[in-house]
C-alpha cells in the first residue's frame, strides 16, 4: 500500500494506463511515478481519463479544459473564465464532451477542428457517453437530454422527470439512464420505451454511482452501506428491491468505485475508512481502517485488483485489493 | 476537519451601492480571503480570481414543501469554491453572495438549510439588504422585491445618507423598520461601512439570538409609525386601531405619496406573552402556522419561556425551514417572557397575536 499526502484536496481520482492519478483542488495532477503537473490557475472541478486511455482531461475553475500527461501537458478549450462542471469520455468512439453552465460541447481529439455544442435550457449537472459513445446523455433540472454527439443541427430528446439532476450514467448495455437527484434519490429510464424507474430511500445525497458485474448491478452512495440495484433482464430494476453490503449504523457511504469488468465494489466513507468486497461473498476487507477527513474521492482499476482514494485533508493511498 | 465558512448574502436592487461595496471587500487591505458569487460578470470591474459568476437557477425541492425553492447554481458554485480547501485551512474566510435587484433572497437562504453538501460546508451568516436613501422609498412603492429584501434581512445597510436630509432619513428609517422590526439599521455613505460590522453577524444562530425586542425598535410614544400595545402603561385616550390605520390624523409634514409605512403589504408583527407558555401548544401553532402562511411569512424568531422549562427556547424561521431549540437557562433576576416577531406578507396581526396568546400555560 502506497501512503501520499498532499496540501490540496482531492477532486478525483483515477487509474489510467500508467497507474493511479489524483487531480487536486490547487489545479495540480499527481501521477503514481511522482510527476506533478501544474495543469489549472485553480482547482479541478471534474475530471475524466482521456478516451486514448492516457492521461487524464480536467476541467478546471479557471475556465480551463486540459490534457495531462506526466511528459506534456495540452491545453484542449477555453470556456473563458466560466467554471468548466462536468466532463465525460468514450474510448469506444474516442470523443468526449465538457459543460459549462448550460452549453455542453463535443470534441474527438484525433480531429483537432471537430466541435459540437448543445445548447441546453438549464445548466448541465452531468454528462455521461452510451456504452458506443454515439450519443451523448446530459443531466440538468427537470430530466436529461440525448444527443447524437457528432451531429452539428439537431434537437435533442428529452426525458423528463420533475426535480434537479445533479449527475447521471448510462447502463453498460445502453438499454437505461440513471441520474442522480438533488431529494436523495435516484431516478432511470429505459430507453426503448421510456419507462420511469425511481430508485429511492436514501437517507443522504448519492455522491456516486458505478456499475460493475458487466453490468448486471449498479453501486450506489448515499446510505450507511453500499446500495446495489439489479440490472438483470429487460426489466432492470424494475419492480426488484435493492440490497445493501456493508450496513453499519451510522455509516454513510459517500463514494463508491467499480470496474465494470469485475465483480467487485469499494466504498468511501464520510467518516474517512475505506473498504471493497464482492457481493457474490462474504465480508467486507477494510483497505483503510483508521478514520479520519470524509472520502472525496475513489477509483477502481479496470482489472479490479488496485484501488486509489484520497480524502478532504489531502491524505491518499493506492493499495493492491 | 475545518469550521464551516460563513456565507453573507448581499441583496440590494441596481444602483444602491452593491458594487462600490464588493470591490471594498476584494481589494481592502484586510489579510482575509474572500470569494464573491455575483450574477453578472463584468459589473466588478475588477480582475479577480476568486469573484465567480452564477445563473440564478431557482428550482423547487421534490420533499413536498411548496415553497421549498432552492437555487441550484449556489449548490454547484459552493461545492466547486470548497475543493478549494486545503488540509486544515478553510479555502476562504467567507463567502459573499451577491443578489440581482429583483431576486427573492427566500431561495437564497434556503440553499444553505436544505442542502447536505452546503450545510457540511456552510453557515449561512446574514442576508444583508443594501438600500440607498436617496432612492429607496420609490423603490418600495414599485417593486414587491425591494420590500421582501428589506423585510428579510438581518441587517440593513443604508447607504448614501449624505444625499438626503434629517427628515428624509427619519421617514425611511421609519419605514424600513416597519417592513423589518428586527434588522438593525448601519447608516453609510458611499458604502464605508467597516467589514467587521457586516461579516460575521450569526444571524441564522439559534445560540446568537439573546434578544429578540418587540418594544425595541418601536418608536417612542408620539413618533410616526409608534404601536401602542399592552406593554405601553398609559390611557392613549383614542381608540388604538384608530391610530394605527386611519391616516386622518394630522401630519405636519409632507408625505408626498409615499411615507406611510403602515401600507406596506409586508410588515412586522410582534408578539409577546408576560406569562410562561405551554410547550406542546406553542410549537404545534407555530408548526401549523407556517405549514399554512410559511409562505407568506418571510422570517421570523423568537425567545419563548416554557412552563416547566429551565432553558429559553428559541427558534427561527425562513419561510416553512424551522429551526428551534433550547438555548441557555434564563437568569436567576431575569425578567422571564416570550416574545417573537413574525416578518411577512398580508399577515393578519390579531388572529396571530390570538394564537400566539392561546398557548399561554
Amino acid at each position: 500500500m502506497t501512503q501520499l499526502s498532499f496540501d490540496a484536496q482531492p477532486t478525483a481520482a483515477l487509474f489510467d494506463a500508467s497507474g493511479a492519478v489524483f487531480a487536486l483542488g490547487d489545479g495540480s495532477i499527481r501521477f503514481e511515478d511522482g510527476t506533478v503537473v501544474e495543469a489549472h490557475d485553480g482547482a479541478v472541478l471534474c475530471a475524466v481519463r482521456h478516451p486514448s486511455g492516457q492521461g487524464v482531461i480536467t476541467g478546471g475553475d479557471d475556465g480551463k479544459l486540459v490534457w495531462s500527461r506526466a511528459d506534456e501537458v495540452v491545453p484542449l478549450a477555453d470556456a473563458k473564465g466560466r467554471w468548466i462542471d462536468a466532463v465525460a469520455a468514450s474510448p469506444e468512439s474516442g470523443l468526449l464532451a465538457w459543460s459549462s453552465g448550460k452549453v455542453a460541447t463535443v470534441l474527438d481529439p484525433s480531429d483537432a477542428a471537430f466541435k459540437r455544442a448543445f445548447t441546453h435550457e438549464r445548466t448541465v449537472s452531468g454528462l455521461a457517453f452510451d456504452p458506443k459513445g454515439r450519443r451523448l446523455v446530459a443531466s440538468t433540472y427537470g430530466g436529461v437530454a440525448l444527443w447524437y454527439a457528432r451531429i452539428a443541427e439537431q434537437q435533442p430528446a428529452p426525458m423528463k422527470w420533475a426535480g434537479s439532476h445533479t449527475g447521471v450514467a448510462v447502463s453498460p448495455d445502453g438499454a437505461f439512464v440513471i441520474t442522480t437527484m438533488q431529494d436523495n434519490q435516484l431516478h432511470g429510464w429505459r430507453l426503448k420505451d421510456q419507462r420511469n424507474l425511481r430508485m429511492g430511500g436514501y437517507p443522504a445525497k448519492i455522491r456516486s454511482m458505478a456499475f460493475l458485474s458487466s453490468g448486471k448491478l449498479l453501486a450506489t452512495a448515499g446510505a450507511a452501506g453500499v446500495v446495489l440495484w439489479p440490472f438483470v433482464g429487460s426489466d432492470g430494476p424494475m419492480g426488484k428491491e435493492a440490497s445493501e453490503i456493508g450496513f453499519e449504523e451510522g455509516a454513510v457511504v459517500v463514494h463508491v468505485a467499480a470496474a465494470v469488468k469485475q465483480g467487485r465494489v469499494a466504498a468511501g466513507l464520510a467518516d474517512g475508512r475505506v473498504w471493497w468486497a464482492d457481493p457474490a461473498g462474504q465480508g467486507l476487507a477494510f483497505v483503510k481502517a483508521e478514520r479520519g477527513a470524509p472520502i472525496c474521492a475513489l477509483a477502481m482499476s479496470d482489472d479490479g485488483k488496485r484501488l486509489a482514494w484520497g480524502d478532504e485533508d489531502g491524505q491518499a493511498g493506492i493499495a493492491e485489493l | 476537519m475545518t469550521d464551516k465558512t460563513p456565507v453573507t448574502v448581499l441583496t440590494g436592487y441596481l444602483g444602491a451601492g452593491k458594487t462600490t461595496l464588493l470591490n471594498r471587500i476584494l481589494t481592502g487591505d484586510h489579510g482575509k480571503r474572500y470569494a464573491v458569487i455575483v450574477n453578472e460578470f463584468g459589473e466588478i470591474g475588477i480582475d479577480n480570481d476568486l469573484v465567480v459568476g452564477a445563473d440564478e437557477d431557482v428550482f423547487e425541492m421534490n420533499n413536498g414543501c411548496v415553497c421549498c425553492t432552492v437555487r441550484g447554481d449556489l449548490i454547484r458554485v459552493v461545492q466547486g469554491l470548497m475543493k478549494r480547501q486545503r488540509p486544515g485551512k478553510p479555502a476562504f474566510d467567507a463567502i459573499i453572495v451577491e443578489t440581482t435587484g429583483l431576486a427573492d433572497p427566500g431561495p437564497v437562504a434556503q440553499t444553505f438549510f436544505v442542502d447536505d453538501d452546503v450545510r457540511e460546508k456552510t453557515v449561512l451568516d446574514s442576508v444583508t439588504a443594501l438600500v440607498d436613501a436617496k432612492h429607496v422609498m420609490a423603490r418600495l412603492d414599485d417593486s414587491k422585491e425591494a420590500r421582501e429584501q428589506v423585510a428579510f434581512a438581518d441587517q440593513i445597510i443604508l447607504n448614501k445618507t449624505d444625499l438626503v436630509n434629517a427628515d428624509e432619513l427619519a421617514t425611511v428609517e421609519a419605514r424600513l423598520r416597519g417592513l423589518n422590526p428586527l434588522a438593525p439599521i448601519i447608516r453609510a455613505e458611499r458604502a464605508d461601512v467597516p467589514l467587521d460590522k457586516i461579516l460575521n453577524r450569526h444571524g441564522f444562530d439559534l445560540g446568537r439570538i439573546n434578544e429578540v425586542r418587540p418594544d425595541f425598535l418601536n418608536p417612542p410614544h408620539g413618533a410616526e409609525g409608534h404601536v401602542h400595545d399592552a406593554d405601553c402603561g398609559h390611557d392613549h385616550g383614542h381608540d388604538p386601531h384608530d391610530h394605527d390605520h386611519a391616516h386622518d390624523h394630522d401630519h405636519d409634514h409632507d408625505h408626498g405619496p409615499r411615507g406611510h409605512a403602515h401600507e406596506d403589504d409586508i410588515k412586522g408583527i410582534a408578539l409577546s406573552l408576560d406569562r410562561p407558555v405551554n410547550g406542546q401548544l406553542f410549537t404545534q401553532w407555530l408548526d401549523q402556522l407556517l405549514a399554512t402562511q410559511g409562505q407568506n411569512i418571510l422570517r421570523a424568531k423568537g425567545i419563548i419561556d416554557v412552563a416547566g422549562e429551565d432553558k429559553r427556547l428559541v427558534f427561527q424561521a425562513v419561510h416553512m425551514i424551522l429551526e428551534g431549540d433550547l438555548q441557555k437557562p434564563w437568569g436567576e433576576a431575569e425578567r422571564r417572557w416570550s416574545r417573537a416577531v413574525f416578518i411577512g406578507r398580508d399577515l393578519d396581526e390579531a388572529a396571530l397575536r390570538k394564537g400566539f396568546e392561546a398557548c399561554a400555560a
